[in-house]
């Protein structure tokens, strides 16, 4: 028998030692991964291991400047299943074909389809995902979503727009106030398994959503609603291809309404509307929806016509090459170079002063003071009234002016300025710079936004528009409210009169482009009370059929629309 | 003097009955802990599984039944003296490469090696008995030829007895050849008084390694998939998947049960990767409990080896407690990723057939060893 010898003990002890040393660098190794290297890995673990399911956030609501309601949001929920974790298929089977409405053989082939989750309905009620809730069957989901919703249908939508699937803003103040609409999504993470089979008994962490802001807009929902109804008679008694109805405070910018007639139905917004209901489903189908959407009032140019002889009179007064007693001579029509430019009245206006030219809104008149203007001082003071400018309102897609370069104004271009014609600018443009003219001289920003208020902490932020002081002098804009005030009493403008009111206001009527077709915008400016303007009304109607001017058809819905808001005004 | 007297027969009492108790417990406590973590490790893939029946308790059960099993060994081999199997060493070793000669021939497949083999309604792999068969003939010829290992030539001649065995094992089990290969050397470092020898085995270890790996593509990936095993895809999957849990324990794990990796995450959860799952549910504090366990199983045998009454018991359980050190130490170097990757059980803990069943018996044997031990004779 052989005995342990001393060396033998030595290099168990060696065997030994190497051993626990390595014992001890496993140790070390350990440390470095699950102290130092414990967030790395637990991130890394949990990102394989977390399944993140989405919680929707209602949008912000868009309210009027009374607090009605504009545009707000339905809950409702997306019923799915998953397959594996259904523990009682004919249940589930019985139940959702039967709270649903659908047909058992749907909702069999769905429930019994193996996929990790397979939706049975969106857009179901939230009363039905309760009810469906309460059953408590395993493998249902029923999650929450939102809706948005326009209480009021065709109201305003060129204004509000709508938004898309994802409740995202598409048009109008959806679009641009998209991001203080939209709310902050919340999550539920859940834990999964390897093969993505969530972890019932393991607690969610859950982020709540945030709601959307709401957001206050100056719109008045009854005088946008009394437009609504204006513009809609006519359009219906004039066969007109569109009515747009503009109501702004002029000292201000505030938009009290804007109707572009016929709207649309922002709760359904992917339907074409009666008038182009002829190409749904054909190519032209997308042109025409972006035909429906748009908001003529911002996107859409014109020509003002004598509209714009308010502007050639203040430029005129600025620069005080006329005096408004002074006399001129209407023959009817008058020469500019070689060219014969005719006035509405054929056979002449006769003897007028200049107070009575603009009260005949006498095309001879204004040639004549267009021309002791010279194009480049002309131009000059559209740059000065902003008309070379967008308005800069808070609606997406606003148009620019189409102006002449300014060398090449000659004198037929000159003449034809003068009283609104060869140029072209937005509805929104002419009102806003009429309004800038006649609050004293204050260029302001047309707009919708008032305020925000803050979803969770209540708090409210207001919008602030800086205006631009000083493009006319106050007595230029006093002799423009005077004037205007007489076109009305006394002049083309007379309809849109209303005894006990003093209202100012301009007519115009102008014919489309190509002049050939016979087409015409039919359009009235008016606003009061004449002296101190609260009120501005701007009523354009496109292409009328039968009786075509401005002081005919524009200027009595005008009437009709200041006999109505301004007592509701003043209250 | 009457004191004296009654001194020595005290002594002689105790000598008669020491048993390594000390010993005794560590396996039981590491038993009992590895069935734990493995029902912990292995439930919810196998509740969810129709390959187990759905049953979460698959494998606690058959690890329950080997246990039995390799007690039932361990108990006996415990009270057979040991010296009894220096008769049947050679025999034992003959045997083990037989059945590892066979299992080529009729072995069965699992996991794409042929490692298995079926005699009637057992089944059994060889390569786990060879590594009681080269313990118990090592142990027997360095006794014999203690006297002669100062030569190199004789250190040699030893080792070319127990190649056949390794090679057998190599071709379809490698890491078992690797740890059976450790072993040999380890028993003939403690035998041999020399040193030198052992720093050219070394060296030349370490050669063999180098152009093992080089001349193989598909060993290169492995080397690769550890360097980087983010950047390796399949190749380090498991590894990373081991990371991930280990790192996501820290400082005191998530609690028992509450592994995240371990629901299908980690492949072989309760095999070869079952380490990461305790360092992720028991965190650090765990994890070094578990090596400083095993570190004093280790230490237990050192001394049982260093007591033994003669050669041979020291050589077995030297034997033994290479087996363990090798495999715990490969096992969790592999999964910290501080080694390329190898399939390597974690003893005790890991889910095992007949590498539980001989690893008990083994125990048997340092157990046996240990109650040859004279009291006196303990430092």
């Amino acid at each position: 028998m052989e005995r342990n010898k001393t060396y033998n003990r030595r290099k168990i002890c060696i065997f030994g030692g190497i051993a626990f040393l390595c014992g001890f660098f496993l140790v070390g190794r350990l440390i470095y991964l699950m102290l130092f290297q414990h967030d790395y890995y637990s991130k890394k673990a949990i990102d394989l291991q977390q399944r993140e399911r989405q919680i929707k956030a209602a949008r912000g609501e868009i309210v009027d400047r009374n607090g009605v309601v504009l545009a707000t949001n339905e809950a409702v929920c997306t019923i799915s299943v998953i397959h594996n974790q259904i523990t009682d298929e004919e249940k589930v089977i019985a139940v959702l074909s039967e709270e649903l409405g659908l047909s058992e053989e749907y909702v069999r082939k769905r429930v019994e389809k193996v996929t990790s989750i397979e939706k049975i309905k969106s857009n179901v009620s939230k009363e039905t995902g309760q009810k469906i809730l309460s059953y408590q069957l395993d493998g249902v989901k029923v999650d929450e979503d939102y809706r948005r919703v326009y209480p009021y249908n065709e109201l305003a939508s060129k204004v509000l727009g709508f938004t898309g699937s994802d409740n995202q803003g598409i048009i109008g103040l959806e679009s641009k106030y998209d991001s203080v609409l939209q709310g902050q999504d919340g999550t539920i993470l859940t834990f999964t398994d390897a093969r993505g089979r969530e972890m019932g008994d393991l607690e969610e962490s859950r982020i709540e959503p945030v709601e959307g802001d709401t957001l206050k807009i100056t719109i008045d929902y009854n005088i946008q609603a009394f437009c609504t109804q204006m513009a809609q008679k006519a359009y219906l008694q004039k066969e007109a291809d569109s009515v747009s109805i503009l109501v702004m405070n002029p000292q201000n910018g505030e938009m009290l309404a804007m109707v572009n007639y016929p709207e649309f139905n922002p709760n359904d917004p992917f339907t074409l509307i009666e008038q182009y209901s002829e190409y749904t489903g054909t190519e032209e189908e997308n042109n025409y929806l972006n035909e429906m959407w748009r908001n003529g009032c911002v996107s859409d140019t014109y020509e003002p016509g004598s509209i714009f002889k308010i502007i050639t009179t203040a430029a005129a007064l600025e620069e005080n090459v006329v005096s408004v007693n002074e006399s001129f001579y209407c023959p009817g029509y008058i020469l500019v170079e070689d060219r014969r430019i005719r006035c509405h009245k054929t056979v002449g206006h006769g003897s007028q002063t200049f107070e009575e030219g603009l009260e005949n809104s006498c095309n001879p008149v204004f040639i004549t003071v267009g021309s002791r203007l010279g194009a480049s001082t002309f131009y000059h003071y559209f740059e000065k009234f902003g008309l070379l400018d967008k308005t800069g309102i808070d609606l997406p897609g606003e148009a620019a002016t189409i102006m002449h370069k300014e060398e090449n104004i000659g004198p037929v271009e000159l003449a034809t300025i003068s009283f609104g014609q060869s140029f072209q600018v937005t509805p929104i443009q002419m009102a806003t710079t009429v309004s800038s003219l006649i609050n004293g001289g204050t260029r302001v920003v047309p707009h919708f936004a008032m305020s925000i208020t803050d979803s969770q902490t209540q708090t409210v932020q207001e919008y602030t528009y800086e205006g631009l002081e000083g493009i006319c002098s106050e007595e230029t804009s006093e002799m423009l409210q005077y004037l205007l005030e007489q076109v009305v009493s006394d002049g083309g403008g007379s309809k849109a009169y209303i005894e006990g009111y003093e209202i100012g206001g301009k007519t115009a009527t102008s014919q489309t482009l190509p002049r050939s077709q016979n087409k015409y915008i039919s359009s009235f400016l008016g606003f009061a009370p004449a002296s101190n303007p609260e009120v501005l009304v701007m009523v354009i109607i496109n292409n009328p059929q039968g009786i075509y001017y401005g002081g005919t058809i524009a200027a009595p819905i005008a009437r009709e629309i200041f006999e109505n808001i301004l007592p509701y005004l003043d209250k | 003097m009457a004191e004296k007297k009654r001194k020595g027969a005290e002594r002689k009492e105790k000598a008669i009955s020491y048993f390594d108790y000390n010993l005794l417990f560590l396996i039981i406590f590491l038993v009992c802990f590895g069935l734990v973590m493995l029902y912990s490790s292995s439930s919810y893939i196998a509740a969810n599984s129709a390959l187990f029946n759905y049953d979460g308790a698959y494998y606690l059960k058959k690890q329950l039944r080997n246990i039995i099993l390799g007690a039932a060994g361990m108990i006996v081999l415990t009270f057979i003296d040991y010296r009894v199997w220096k008769r049947f060493s050679l025999l034992a070793y003959m045997g083990s490469l037989a059945l590892c000669v066979a299992v080529i021939f009729v072995g069965s497949d699992s996991h794409g090696s042929t490692r298995w083999l079926d005699i009637g309604p057992i089944s059994f792999q060889p390569s786990e008995i060879a590594k009681i068969g080269i313990i118990l003939f090592l142990a027997m010829m360095l006794e014999k030829v203690a006297k002669q290992l100062k030569s190199g030539w004789n250190l040699l001649k030893v080792l070319f007895m127990v190649a056949p065995v390794i090679v057998v094992v190599a071709i379809s089990n490698l890491s078992t050849a690797v740890i059976l290969a450790g072993i040999a050397v380890c028993m003939l470092f403690v035998a041999s008084p020399k040193y030198s020898h052992f720093i050219v085995v070394g060296i030349a270890g370490v050669c063999f390694v180098a152009v093992f790996i080089v001349t193989a593509g598909y060993r290169m990936g492995r080397i690769e998939a550890w360097l980087d095993p983010e950047a390796a895809g399949d190749l380090g999957y498991q590894t990373l998947q081991g990371l991930y849990a280990i790192g996501s324990g820290g400082l005191f794990g998530k609690g028992l049960g509450e592994s995240l990796q371990k629901l299908g995450n980690v492949p072989e959860s309760q095999n070869d990767m079952i380490f990461t799952i305790i360092c992720e549910e028991l965190g650090l504090f765990g994890a070094i409990s578990v090596i400083l366990l095993f570190m004093l199983l280790i230490w237990r045998m050192m001394i049982i080896a260093n007591n033994a009454k003669d050669l041979y018991g020291s050589l077995i359980v030297v034997g033994v407690m290479s087996h363990i050190a090798i495999q715990v130490i490969l096992n969790i170097a592999v999964v910290t990723n501080s080694i390329p990757n190898t399939g390597v059980i974690l003893p005790f803990i890991s889910y095992g057939g007949t590498s539980f069943v001989f690893l008990l018996c083994e125990m048997g044997l340092v157990l046996s060893v240990s109650r040859g031990i004279r009291l006196e004779t303990i430092k």
